[in-house]
Formats: C-alpha cells, sequence, structure tokens
C-alpha cells in the first residue's frame, strides 16, 4: 500500500510513504504525472518508503528519464538504506544520472 | 545477423535448457527443445567445454552453424548444463534501461555457472518440492497478494531469528517471484514455504504457458519490466531451482537458515 501527500509549490514535493510495488505503481505513476504538470522539477520524498522492487524501479527510472526528455527533472531525496540497497543493485544512480538525487 | 520475424507474437523469443551426461553420452531437454540444433552438435559442443573445463558461450556472430542468438555450455562435475536463447528477431536493445534477452539469459547462464541456479526436470522438481515440511501457503492472484505474500514470508523469517537485512533481501525476492508469477504466469498461482533440514524453501508455482521471453522486456507492457527480477533473485539467494514447461513455472528459493 502507498500512501501519498503533495506539497504544491514551485518546485511540488510528492511524500511517499508506505510500498511501491506492481500494486501501487499506477498510484505511484498517477502522483507524478498529476505533479509534473505545472512544474519543471518536482521532489520525491522517500523517507517514509519501505519497500521498493524491481517493478517499482523500474517505473521510477521510466518516469525520471521521460520527464527529462520533457524539460522536467525530478529529484529524489530521504532514500532509506532499504531503498538505497534496491537501487544499488539495479545501478538507478548510473541509471537516471547524479543530478536527480538531491542529498549528493 | 538476426532477420526480425514478420509476427514475433506467434513466433516469441525462446529459452532452451539441455543436459548432456558424459558418463552416458545421453543429451536430455529440461526445457523448451533442441532449437533445431543437432544433437550430435550439442554434445560434441559439450564435451568441448567439459575437456576446456571452462563456460563457454557461442553467439551467432562466433558460430552460425548453433543457430541460436546466443548458446552457452556450462560444464558441471560429469555433466555439461546447455543454455541457449532464440531471440527470432525480438528486440534485443532498448537503447535504455532495460536489460536485453541476451543478458538476461546470461545472468541465467552465469547463475547455473556459479552453482546457484539448477533447472529442474518434471522428476526433479517432484522430489525438491516433496521434501521438508510446509510451514506456509499463499495465493497470489492478484496485485494486493504480493504485499500479503510478502508480510507472510517476513514473519515467518522473523520467527526464524533471520536478521533484518536478509529478511528484506528475500522480501524483495519473493516480491519478484512473486511478481513475475503474475504479470507472466498466466495470471497468478501459489506460493509455499517449507522447513527444510537447515533452509527455509520457498516454492512459487503457477499453471500458466511456461516461461518465454515474449513480454519480458516488450515495449508497453504492463508493468515497466527491467528484466531485473530474475538477476535479483540469482544474486541474493542461495540457491534457486527453475522448472518450466507448458504446465507451468515453479520457482524455488531456498534460504540457509
Amino acid at each position: 500500500m502507498l500512501h501519498t501527500r503533495v506539497e504544491t509549490a514551485d518546485t511540488p514535493v510528492i511524500h511517499l510513504e508506505g510500498e511501491i510495488d506492481l500494486d501501487s505503481a499506477e498510484t505511484f505513476r498517477w502522483v507524478v504525472t498529476d505533479a509534473v504538470r505545472s512544474a519543471t522539477e518536482v521532489v520525491l520524498d522517500f523517507a517514509k518508503v519501505t519497500f521498493i522492487d524491481s517493478s517499482g524501479t523500474g517505473l521510477l527510472v521510466r518516469l525520471c528519464l521521460d520527464y527529462k526528455s520533457q524539460g522536467v527533472q525530478l529529484r529524489l531525496t530521504n532514500i532509506p538504506p532499504a531503498v538505497d540497497d534496491v537501487f544499488s543493485m539495479l545501478k538507478v544512480r548510473s541509471l537516471v544520472g547524479d543530478e536527480a538525487f538531491l542529498d549528493t | 545477423m538476426v532477420t526480425p520475424a514478420a509476427d514475433t507474437k506467434e513466433n516469441p523469443a525462446t529459452l532452451q535448457v539441455m543436459r548432456y551426461d558424459a558418463r552416458r553420452g545421453t543429451l536430455s531437454v529440461i526445457v523448451g527443445d533442441t532449437g533445431g540444433i543437432p544433437r550430435e552438435v550439442l554434445g560434441q559442443r559439450a564435451v568441448e567445454a567439459m575437456r576446456a573445463r571452462s563456460f563457454i558461450c557461442h553467439t551467432t556472430e562466433s558460430d552460425t552453424l548453433l543457430g541460436a542468438d546466443e548458446i552457452c555450455f556450462i560444464p558441471r562435475g560429469d555433466r555439461c548444463e546447455i543454455v541457449s536463447i532464440h531471440t527470432n528477431g525480438w528486440r534485443r536493445h532498448h537503447g535504455d534501461h532495460r536489460r536485453s534477452l541476451v543478458e538476461i539469459l546470461n545472468d541465467l547462464a552465469a547463475a547455473v555457472a556459479r552453482g546457484t541456479l539448477t533447472f529442474l526436470d518434471e522428476a526433479e522438481l517432484a522430489t525438491v518440492v516433496a521434501e521438508g515440511q510446509a510451514v506456509l501457503t499463499c495465493t497470489i492472484d492478484d496485485t494486493a497478494s504480493l504485499a500479503q505474500a510478502r508480510a507472510a514470508v517476513s514473519q515467518v523469517l522473523a520467527d526464524h531469528g533471520v536478521p533484518a537485512a536478509a529478511r528484506r533481501r528475500l522480501e524483495l525476492c519473493v516480491s519478484e517471484a512473486t511478481t513475475n508469477m503474475l504479470v507472466h504466469g498466466g495470471g497468478g498461482g501459489t506460493m509455499r514455504l517449507l522447513r527444510v533440514d537447515g533452509r527455509l524453501r520457498i516454492v512459487v508455482a503457477d499453471r500458466g504457458p511456461g516461461l518465454n521471453f515474449i513480454n519480458w522486456t516488450e515495449a508497453g507492457s504492463r508493468q515497466p519490466s527491467m528484466g531485473y527480477g530474475y538477476k535479483i533473485i540469482l544474486d541474493n539467494l542461495d540457491r534457486v531451482y527453475l522448472h518450466t514447461g507448458d504446465e507451468g513455472t515453479t520457482l524455488v528459493l531456498d534460504h540457509t537458515l
């Protein structure tokens, strides 16, 4: 189950809470798609994400790359160790670029 | 060069797994068929790899005789495992983050070579799944059941004193296996957890059409698959068994306690 809360601002912040898997993929896609409509930069806050697998990571990478090609930068922040482990396994940093990570 | 097939839906990429037994001089088919490659050619190549005591891969560019896009000969004691892929013109790479079919094949072949992955025929599978004591059974028939399966496994692992980091990795592997089953295994199946000697064994079984590579990395497919599910499973577990055929696919994940 994934809960989302969006802080609207010039740079919207999407607070993600729970699990990002095949079940929550559509919720995740929808909230990002909605937030990028009025912004050129959107922050995804992973602080309360407890689980992500290759379905969730694949979608995240796809969204980062697709929006980047449309001039919108997604920036990821507060990556918990459990999520970072999966990002390392799947080489997410090299796929989406270091600039997609706010904490580096 | 591989010429793209006119209709890839009717001519999907396929996986073949065979086993050459050097003592008997016999070749048996474990998954699919011989892919049209003459048995004597497969036997010769297997003997060659066993003599070299080396994992040998051939690609169409290096060896057109074999016909497959890539075929790997992997010596294991007095046997040689043979794993090959015919992509039949399926796109080899998308130019983005998803893995190509040949990369996925290489993940499987490398896991066989290092002893993590064993392909099983029907009789071998029957033996493996009959071992041990059942701890838990879950039905996987919709996306909501994926989290339930992970939570159930995590609880059993915690009960057995498995440390948090190992639990997280196993939960991830369970998620990959059950998601694969839901998306590619005919819409679902069952997950059983067994206690076998000093190991926990997770058996994920569907009655789908058998594992092939159709849709694995297809653009526009239901999920933005990266083709990494099997790689995650094979990189994070001690031992994995795989059986696949017309009547379904069974993946067995072993964790040593």
